[in-house]
């Protein structure tokens, strides 16, 4: 038995935990939308108080997951039923399913909100999707199982993460053409571009690296070190974050000196990883925890742990600005 | 069980290895098997907590390796007689403080046991009682790595064959130390 005292200063730092906000430092108000894969479902939570806002039903085993703050729309991949799922931010309900072929794994958005973006894992291509219609506009030409699809800020090019090539396809998102192949270390997975559209990080599977890419020279320019596994990189406070899926922890790396400064344990299996959009924390989807791990990106610290669906992956640009009238 | 079925079909089967630069399906799976038994954790560690003695599960007829119980150490586990199929597996992490270490395999052919990318943890826990709980986890990818895999290759055949082993292994230690009470 503990004493009341200790019980209530355990209930106050868990509850610091799970909310790690006061008032005064009011953070991004992000949701995030977190696929489930065992679960088949997405778990929208409210990211500053850590809270469940709703679970949609998915299914087809979702991974995928791409958003970008000028349109209201969350696109969610399942490659077992080969489907796109359309759910309105706004609304938190789903408007369209979109049947496609192949394994729709990796996806991204269009900056100006259309097209989408999904690479087909089992193929050597991209569908460019018009989600208005809800059908295939162009198909593009990648490397082998592409994965990971980032596009600059600008609209300008669309990046695939191609795994079993170990390269990375620059396309050009206006004719569609493939500018240039990058290669990269073995077996790329995630992909992600900085604010700049300047340089662009992969996480490379098979090597344990990311390599740092020039997009506009279309070539590689640094090869950083990191943990087992990789699987995406996450940007923020002018540091890169790298989920090390077999080492349970999260690899952090200077963008100036390019080498590893710090590794934070994070949940089981860390997977997706993004910065919210004040960049002051970075969530971690951890696959086998079947939890978020919240990093402050400034002290490199644990602030919080949300409880999610079965088998997050959160494979994307999981996490939104919340719409002004689901704000609490 | 799997490893049972495998030893026939190889003798004539082509072999299919998935190695392990290829990609994979795209859902991961898991599966977790505890037992709880009546003997400490230390005694249940000191027959399960060698990397280099998986004598304790059946099937296995001899464990040879290298490296001990250091990171990166290997092991191949060859199953049933002295000439059947073989598991290749490597250390990754290796906890003995917590009693827990972990592994990947890095070469298997997928009639043997169907999955791909397989990593795995093996943990004794401590019981209030005295006993121990033991834990068995995996984490893989089924053994057909392309689109609409074959029944025998899919994502349930996996985790059917996954938990087969680790029952077998549970039933087994719980037959050696007792049932917890």
């Amino acid at each position: 038995m503990i004493s009341a005292p200790a019980c209530l200063c355990l209930v106050a730092w868990a509850a610091g935990l799970a909310l790690a906000v006061t008032p005064s430092q009011a953070l991004a108000g992000d949701l995030a939308f977190v696929t489930n894969q065992t679960g088949d479902d997405l778990s929208v939570v409210d990211v500053d108080s850590g809270k469940l806002r709703t679970t949609l039903a998915i299914g087809g085993k979702p991974a995928g997951v791409a958003t970008t703050p000028a349109d209201p729309r969350v696109y969610v991949t399942s490659p077992d039923s080969k489907t796109l799922t359309v759910i309105d931010s706004t609304t938190l309900a789903i408007t369209r399913r979109i049947t496609l072929t192949g394994g729709p794994l990796g996806v991204a958005v269009h900056p100006t909100g259309a097209p989408v973006y999904v690479a087909d894992w089992y193929g050597t291509r991209l569908l460019e999707i018009n989600p208005d219609t809800g059908h295939i506009s162009r198909i593009f030409q990648t490397g082998r199982s592409p994965s990971g699809v980032a596009v600059t800020p600008d609209g300008r090019r669309i990046l695939t993460a191609d795994r079993d090539s170990d390269q990375v396809s620059i396309l050009d998102a206006a004719s569609g053409r493939r500018l240039s192949v990058v290669a990269t270390g073995r077996a790329p997975f995630g992909v992600t571009i900085d604010r700049a559209g300047a340089r662009a990080y992969t996480a490379n599977v098979k090597s344990d690296t990311v390599t740092v890419i020039d997009i506009a020279a279309g070539r590689a320019i640094a090869t950083v070190k990191v943990g087992t596994r990789p699987y995406v990189v996450a940007l923020a406070n002018g540091r890169g974050f790298v989920t090390n899926q077999y080492d349970d922890s999260v690899s952090v790396f200077d963008l100036s000196g390019l080498s590893e400064i710090a590794r934070i344990d994070v949940g089981e299996y860390p997977e997706g990883i993004m910065a919210t959009s004040d960049g002051r924390r970075v969530l971690v989807s951890c696959w086998f925890s079947n939890s978020l791990t919240v990093i402050d990106s400034d002290s490199l610290k644990v602030v919080g742990e949300i409880p999610v669906g079965d088998g997050p992956r959160a494979f994307g640009t999981f996490l939104r600005p919340t719409p002004p009238h689901l704000r609490p | 069980m799997n490893f049972i079925a495998a030893l026939t079909i190889l003798a004539t089967a082509p072999l299919f290895a998935a190695t392990s630069a290829m990609a994979h399906g795209p859902t991961r799976q898991k599966v977790t098997v505890t037992t709880k038994v009546a003997a400490p954790p230390a005694e249940v560690w000191a027959a399960i907590g060698n990397f280099q003695d998986m004598s304790w599960l059946p099937l296995v007829y001899s464990t040879t390796g290298e490296g001990g119980n250091a990171v990166d150490a290997t092991r191949v586990l060859t199953l049933g007689s002295a000439d059947g199929p073989t598991i290749h597996e490597i250390l990754y992490k290796y906890q003995p403080e917590k009693m827990s270490y972990s592994y990947r395999i890095e070469e298997v052919d997928v009639k043997v046991l169907p999955v791909t990318n397989y990593s795995s943890h093996l943990t004794v826990k401590p019981l209030d009682n005295g006993g121990s709980l033991i834990e068995w986890r995996g984490a893989f990818y089924r053994g057909y790595p392309l689109n609409d895999p074959p029944e025998e290759l899919n994502d349930e055949a996996a985790i059917k064959a996954v938990t087969g082993v680790y029952q077998a292994g549970m039933d087994a230690l719980v037959a050696r130390f007792g049932a917890a009470g």
